[in-house]
């Protein structure tokens, strides 16, 4: 039996942002979440690991606040719950983060398959699933919305502009998802009274043969202010209900939106 | 069974009176489970904003150093609203911020205190699992034996129902109808936040000193009254209502808000202010008389606003520190008593123990009192008028003081013969 690693990062929830005055963001009063699209990757994890007999196991690089995270992650199915625990992720990019997991994994070792989503809830960059493979000089299969096991395959299907493609990648690989791939379901009290007595491993950074250095990010935040998106205020009449459908359908056309 | 789907305690609802609870219980080795539908404790939890500290120092002394508060009241306000004037009663203590811990009052903030309270409970080794709604209980030859969460069911010795006002766990076992529409008010509420400074400007408060005002005659005429905290850097206004008098006359609960909220004597304590929360609530209304008749089952307890708990004085709101009392009653029945069928005669005799039960009835004739229509809207009026004429020098010869005041009267629509009744009826409910 080997391993299916879901890979998380726990995000501040945007429902607890606060916009101040001249546009910046105060993230002070904001709880922390398991990325919405992360969830999709745990649940994906736990619904392969049923089909092949592995074990779905998930892993994340946070500060100390990421601890809350565990017991989120396993009340979702997954057997173990590792963490790498390091106040760096405070400022990590995608070279930084996927440098610290890419480590994990390999610590944990045995895994036939990385789930992670294809961006996070929060800079939403797509660079940790890709980066990660990279680092372990694996496969890697973005815009999964359905995963298929044969033989030492991973069967992917990845959901284009205008169409599926159909990969196939040699395990062990990385997959991305997107959260078209399942829906995942609300732990119940049983599961989440489970994930208290499930084992969690937390790694410091010296255990994976990293120093601080290593885990530098390589690009910078410079600043993060909120958006403005301005309504256009746009009257449409046209005396019967036709008319007025006509005149919005035409509206939505021309703004390119259908 | 099996052993993991069996606890000493099952609480249902991380409020006051759950989380006091369940403290006590696990402080004192029990396996307490607590199950919250909210994601967090106090999440949705809507209150005015005062609780009592003498309660909080019956749960635990070593607690009340450590309490999530924000503010200490020390200002005492009741206002009266009638048209755009106003009447302001403040009265200030400032020994009330300082010494005695068990004779104090603290403004707070649900969703701050309510998960420190849960911390609390969970360092003594509760299990606190939010995010689950409890759907059902499990009953067996007539005892409450566990509780249902969608598929998942629990057994334990006891059920603690602390799930609040119009308690599902009640009505399941049977010990309340479903909800009866004169025992409870709506309450509206807003989180206005303002910068410490501004509001201690504002409200003439030293740092930590906080005020609680309860405002009158600010609801169309309808049974209700207004109510303001000050918090560390918000401010919670909010209105209570009785459901179905908005029905009749036709109002809308939101219209009388936002009109309270630019009365000129409000809106100049709320300016700049930015609405953080908008909360709406039921609050139980009828006091003594709104208790269940059986505040048990075998293997049940009802605490805080499931039992019915509140008292609302007209000045001031009472639910928060009976709940925490009810907690420790509960609790201190299920340690003491082995026999299982006797917990629920035993939490009764703590609950009289602890003055809770008393208290509730002497509530009966609050109630008496604020069921007369006319504190909503004739004494209001003509308190204001009173004073309207008193102050008023305009160079014409003044009136005589008695012909001044029979002129309010008449204008609030009120008489004397009413008023005596009124008053008389007062006297004897308080
Ligand atoms: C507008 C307003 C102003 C008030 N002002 C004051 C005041 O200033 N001072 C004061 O002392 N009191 C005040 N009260 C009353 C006070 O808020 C309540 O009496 C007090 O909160 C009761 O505590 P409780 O623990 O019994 O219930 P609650 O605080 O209501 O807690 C019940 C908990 O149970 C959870 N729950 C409910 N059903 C379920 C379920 N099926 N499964 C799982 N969980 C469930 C809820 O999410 C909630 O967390 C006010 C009330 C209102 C509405």
């Amino acid at each position: 039996m080997s391993r299916i690693i879901a890979c998380y990062k726990w995000v501040a929830d945007e429902a607890d942002l606060k916009i101040n005055p001249d546009m910046s963001v105060d993230l002070s009063k904001a709880k922390g979440k398991i990325s919405d699209y992360d969830k999709n990757a745990i649940e994906a994890a736990v619904q392969m690991a049923k089909i092949t007999g592995d074990e779905a196991v998930t892993l994340t690089y946070g500060s100390k606040k990421a601890k809350l995270s565990l017991k989120d992650a396993l009340s979702r199915g997954p057997a173990e719950g590792f963490w790498v625990n390091s106040e760096k992720a405070e400022q990590a990019d995608g070279a930084a983060s996927s440098k610290a997991l890419a480590a994990a994994i390999n610590k944990i070792g045995d895994y036939q398959l990385i789930i992670c989503a294809e961006g996070a809830s929060d800079t939403f960059a797509r660079q940790v699933g890709p980066s990660v493979a990279a680092r372990l000089g694996i496969p890697c299969v973005s815009s999964a919305i359905k995963l298929e096991f044969c033989e030492n395959e991973v069967k992917v299907s990845r959901k284009l502009e205008n169409g599926i493609e159909i990969v196939a990648a040699q395990l062990p690989a990385v997959v991305c998802i997107l959260p078209e791939i399942n829906r995942p379901p609300i732990p119940g009290l049983k599961a989440v009274l489970d994930a208290g007595k499930k084992p969690t491993r937390e790694y410091k950074i010296e255990e994976l043969g990293l120093v601080e250095s290593d885990l530098s990010a390589r690009t910078e935040t410079i600043e993060f202010k909120a958006y403005v998106m301005n309504r256009k205020n746009i009257v449409l009449d046209g005396e019967t209900a036709a008319d007025q459908v006509k005149a919005l359908v035409g509206s939505l056309k021309k703004e390119g939106i259908i | 069974m099996g052993e993991e789907n069996q606890f000493d305690a099952i609480v249902v609802g991380a409020g006051p009176a759950g989380l006091a609870c369940s403290y006590l219980l696990a402080k004192a080795g029990k396996a307490v489970l607590v199950i919250e539908r909210g994601d967090a404790p106090g999440a949705k939890n809507v209150t005015g904003g005062r609780i009592y500290s003498y309660a909080l120092n019956l749960l635990d002394k070593d607690l009340v150093d450590d309490v999530a508060w924000e503010r200490k009241v020390s200002h005492e306000e009741i206002m009266i609203i009638n048209g755009k004037r106003s009447i302001t009663m403040d009265y200030h203590d400032p020994s009330l911020t300082e010494g005695d811990e068990s004779t104090q009052s603290y403004t707070i903030l649900r969703a701050v205190f309510d998960q420190w309270m849960a911390d609390k409970a969970e360092e003594m080794g509760a299990m606190v699992v939010c995010g689950i709604r409890v759907d059902d209980m499990i009953q067996r030859e007539g005892k409450v034996v566990g509780v249902i969460a969608g598929e998942d069911e629990m057994y334990a010795e006891i059920v603690i129902a602390a799930d609040g006002v119009n308690s599902l766990m009640a009505q399941k076992a049977g010990l309340i109808p479903d909800i009866k529409k004169e025992t409870v008010g709506v309450g509206v509420k807003e989180v206005i936040d303002l910068p410490a400074k501004t509001i201690e400007e504002r409200f003439k408060l030293s740092q930590n000193e906080g005020s609680a005002r309860m405002i009158l005659g600010c609801t169309q005429g309808i049974h209700g009254g207004g109510f303001l905290y000050t918090n560390r850097e918000s401010i919670s206004l909010g209105c209570v209502f009785m459901p179905q008098e908005i029905v009749q006359h036709g109002i809308q609960i939101h219209d009388i808000f936002q009109e309270l909220k630019m009365h000129p004597a409000i809106y100049r304590l709320i300016q700049d202010g930015e609405t953080v929360e908008y909360s709406a609530h039921l609050v139980s209304e009828a006091g003594f008389q709104g208790m269940p008749a059986r505040l048990y089952k075998e293997g049940l307890l009802l605490v805080g606003d499931s039992a019915g708990l509140v008292i609302n004085t007209g000045y001031s709101i009472r639910g928060m520190d009976l709940a925490l009392l009810s907690g420790i009653a509960a609790a201190r029945a299920i340690l003491g008593e082995t026999d299982l069928s006797q917990i629920g005669p035993a939490y009764l005799a703590e609950l009289e123990k602890i003055c809770l039960l008393p208290t509730m009835r002497l509530s009966v004739g609050y109630n008496q009192l604020l069921e007369i229509p006319r504190i909503y809207s004739n004494y209001p009026q003509l308190a204001i008028g009173v004073m309207q004429r008193l102050y008023q020098v305009d160079g014409q010869i003044p009136q005589n003081f008695k012909k001044q005041v029979m002129e309010a009267i008449n204008e609030s629509g009120l008489t004397v013969w009413q008023m005596l009744k009124d008053g008389l009826k007062g006297v004897r409910s308080i």
